[in-house]
């Protein structure tokens, strides 16, 4: 187990997500995702990713936010495993890597569109971020759609 | 409901060989189940015979299919179940567009086109009634006077009147929630002290929202004005008991169906995924009316077995038995051949499936109608965001709709519609929620905090307006075989061409334009984008449009008043072979703009009773 990487794999996590550690822990797919990137990516490239998120200072929020962009989702290498990692969290599916990624980095094999497991998907963090359930799990009960949403803000 | 273990132990196929049942069932769908049902009650010894696996016979085999739908990428119709090459079925996700004189074949249906379609139907034990999104409405009584009324069409052989004691009782069978104070419209009518089994499931968030900018406002179509609001749809889901049902007896909801007890599914929980699986079974499937009928101990179920030809005596037209594949592993074309012998012989296979075996058969039909007349449900899509969050992504699949322009003068020159309002947002029109997502991250550069507020804003607003245009029989749109494709076990698949009439799309026309008229007085911003390289697309009188299909297959069979100019009578018996029986959609001559399953198995019920009186 990388206890180091997941502890840094989770802090990143919050940050891209808007959702806290402790929901991040709570579904958990933690180990599962961060097992998923070392199969797919490799370990040595989701540590360099993992190396420029912990380099960034703790700043100011907006200066973060351009930090961020500038050294993460903005960088040729890294950008679209961020992303990716991103959509991991809220719908539990791994997206096939951009072809021009794949055409400069190299063709991983186990690279292609899947859901991680059943357990991913009913853990989606999308459904609580527009207060409601992932379709066909975790049911709000009889008659509750009549009423109005209840989104957390953020 | 619970069934003895013992009665759900598959029968083997040297068994059923060896016996002359009184009736022989292919197709464990929603109308081989109720006629099994009703015989096997009355206490005849019945055959159902599947093509599919069966795998849901137990609790723990339909958890196999829930499981396989949350682990997929992809979550289309037909994802729960598994794919099985040996009886194959058509899914959404495999059509393409079809090449100027080539047939389309990657499918298992070869499509010919020029219409080609994504329309589905799942060969399992239960049929599409596993996928279906369980809305029950009836048809309208102007529905069986098409040609009477408005000149179109053919007027059923039957009449509205004749068939609503049948209704009530498909009501009862399914389980329909409903108020039936909402339901009377349009000349619908029902017995002065009738309620559905339960209460009407209450209108989302959604459809208020709708229905408080509606409300109040008309259209107008050739002189005459129609009002509009929201009315809830009737359901084939649990809901609230009504007590007033049966005189004062009430209602006892059946819930998911085992060998052993299980306490789910009495009421619907809002998990919003009707399609492609109810994941507690308070949506009604037909292996809830299995289960009553394997209670009796007097149905035997033979699955993994394909019906691939009907023989028929040609001294007397009777049908003498049917011969069936039987394979042990979907995945090895390996089958052993048998034939299934009975007194009456029941195709419940759907309206496609149906006429494929007829016509693999080679059987000889008087009006020369069988796989004629194929219809299917015209689905116009338009979407639109609300100017404010309505909670969309809650709640059953659709619980209510505009239904005003089901019924009206105007039928003579074009197709009527029924709208549904649809809370599970885009994902039919575009692949909501997930395309959202991947546009936010990848194409508007967003994460964290910002993120989540886009996606609520975005997806929670989300409009979809499903407009069910009818579509009238055409001899020339028709299911045939051809020898030169075939599937796994050597049957011949079926092979469809279609084209969407003229009458149909001056309805989809004028529906593009009522969605319009709806979305501006909603103040809603409409982002409906029918691409000209989508396969359904269709160009009509200056404008695209892209037709989805209904996945409400009918005609193929249709029902009529006499053998020159029908296939079956009333009763869904075969005018050419008297022991033989097409029930399903297919024996619809018209399809209004109700979801057929209801009416299907009203017919289904008029037809156990027929049958009744024959084997009598």
């Amino acid at each position: 187990m990388r206890h180091h990487a997941i502890d840094v794999f989770l802090r990143f996590s919050a940050e891209v997500t808007g959702f806290k550690i402790v929901e991040l822990r709570g579904t958990g797919e933690s180990g599962e995702y961060l097992g998923t990137l070392d199969r797919i990516v490799g370990p040595d490239v989701v540590d360099e990713l993992l190396s420029a998120y912990a380099e960034l200072q703790p700043r100011e929020e907006a200066e973060r936010e351009q930090l961020l962009r500038r050294q993460i989702f903005g960088n040729e290498k890294l950008g679209p495993i961020a992303r990716n990692i991103i959509k991991l969290w809220y719908v539990g599916i791994w997206y096939q890597l951009p072809r021009n990624w794949r055409e400069r980095w190299g063709v991983r094999e186990a690279d292609v569109t899947f859901t991680v497991s059943p357990n991913a998907y009913t853990e989606g963090l999308l459904w609580p971020a527009i207060g409601a359930n992932p379709a066909g799990a975790r049911a709000p009960g009889y008659g509750s759609w009549a009423l109005p949403p209840e989104i957390p803000q953020v | 409901m619970r069934f003895p273990s013992q009665a759900a132990k598959k029968t083997q196929l040297e068994a059923a060989c060896q016996h002359t049942y009184d009736v022989v069932i292919v197709g464990a769908g929603v109308a081989g189940a109720i006629i099994g049902n009703e015989l096997s009650r009355a206490g005849k010894r019945v055959l159902m015979v599947e093509a599919g696996l069966g795998e849901d016979i137990t609790v723990k085999g339909y958890e196999e299919y829930l499981q396989r739908f949350y682990a997929t990428a992809v979550k289309d119709n037909q994802s729960p179940y598994p794919v099985n090459p040996n009886a194959p079925m058509p899914r959404g996700t495999t059509v393409r567009p079809v090449a100027p004189g080539q047939p389309e074949t990657s499918g298992y249906i070869v499509q010919t086109g020029p219409f080609i379609s994504d329309t589905t139907y799942t060969r399992v034990l239960g049929g599409t009634s596993m996928h279906w999104e369980a809305k029950t409405p009836r048809m309208l009584p102007e529905d069986f006077e098409m040609a009477s009324r408005f000149g179109r069409a053919a007027d059923w052989p039957i009449s509205y009147d004749e068939l609503e004691p049948f209704y009530r009782q498909a009501e009862r069978e399914i389980g329909v929630s409903a108020d039936v104070e909402d339901q009377r419209y349009l000349d619908l009518r029902f017995p002065d002290d009738y309620v559905f089994p339960m209460r009407g499931l209450p209108l989302s968030y959604l459809d208020r929202m709708v229905d408080k900018g509606i409300r109040g406002t008309e259209v107008e179509i050739d002189g005459e004005r129609y009002p509009l609001k929201v009315r809830p749809y009737p359901q084939g889901r649990n809901g609230i008991p009504n007590s007033e049902y049966d005189g004062g007896k009430g209602y006892v909801p059946v819930g998911a169906v085992s060998t052993h007890q299980v306490e789910e599914g009495e009421r619907c929980q809002g998990n919003n995924n009707c399609v492609p699986i109810c994941p507690v079974q308070a949506k009604y499937h037909a292996g809830k009316t299995l289960a009553k009928a394997l209670q009796t101990e007097r149905l035997e179920l033979l699955t993994q077995a394909v019906a691939s030809k009907v023989h028929v005596d040609p001294e007397t037209g009777r049908v003498s038995h049917i011969e069936v594949k039987y394979y042990e592993d979907p995945d090895e074309p390996h089958f052993v051949t048998g034939n299934i012998r009975g007194q009456l012989f029941v195709l419940s296979a759907g309206a496609i499936e149906t006429a494929r075996l007829l016509l693999a058969s080679n059987l000889p039909s008087t009006s020369g109608l069988v796989g004629r007349n194929l219809m299917d449900h015209a689905y116009l899509l338009n979407w639109a965001l609300l100017p404010e969050v309505a909670g969309t992504m809650r709640g059953t699949n659709a619980t209510g709709g505009i239904v005003d322009l089901r019924g009206g003068s105007f039928r003579r020159s074009q197709a009527a519609f029924s709208v549904d309002i649809h809370n599970d947002g885009w994902g039919w029109a575009v692949g909501s929620p997930y395309t959202d997502l991947l546009n936010l991250v990848d194409d508007h550069n967003q994460f964290g905090a910002q993120l989540r507020r886009d996606l609520a804003q975005r997806i929670s607003s989300q409009l979809l307006l499903a407009f069910m245009v009818e579509v009238l029989p055409n001899p020339s749109n028709r299911v045939t075989v051809d020898p030169a494709y075939t599937d796994a076990l050597g049957n011949m698949r079926p092979v469809v061409s279609f084209s969407v009439p003229d009458y149909t799309m001056r309805g989809v026309a004028y529906a593009r334009r009522f969605a319009q008229t709806v979305f501006q007085r909603l103040g809603a911003r409409d982002y409906t984008f029918y691409d000209p390289t989508d396969y359904g697309y269709i160009h009509y009188e200056g404008d695209g449009y892209i037709i989805r299909g209904g996945n409400h297959l009918a005609g193929t069979h249709i029902m009529g008043t006499d053998k020159h100019t029908s296939v079956v009578n009333s009763d869904q018996r075969s005018w050419d072979h008297q022991n033989l029986y097409l029930v399903g959609g297919g024996s619809m001559p018209s399809i209004g703009t109700a979801n057929v399953t209801l009416t299907l198995s009203a017919l289904c019920f008029k037809t156990a009773q027929a049958m009744l009186e024959e084997l009598r």
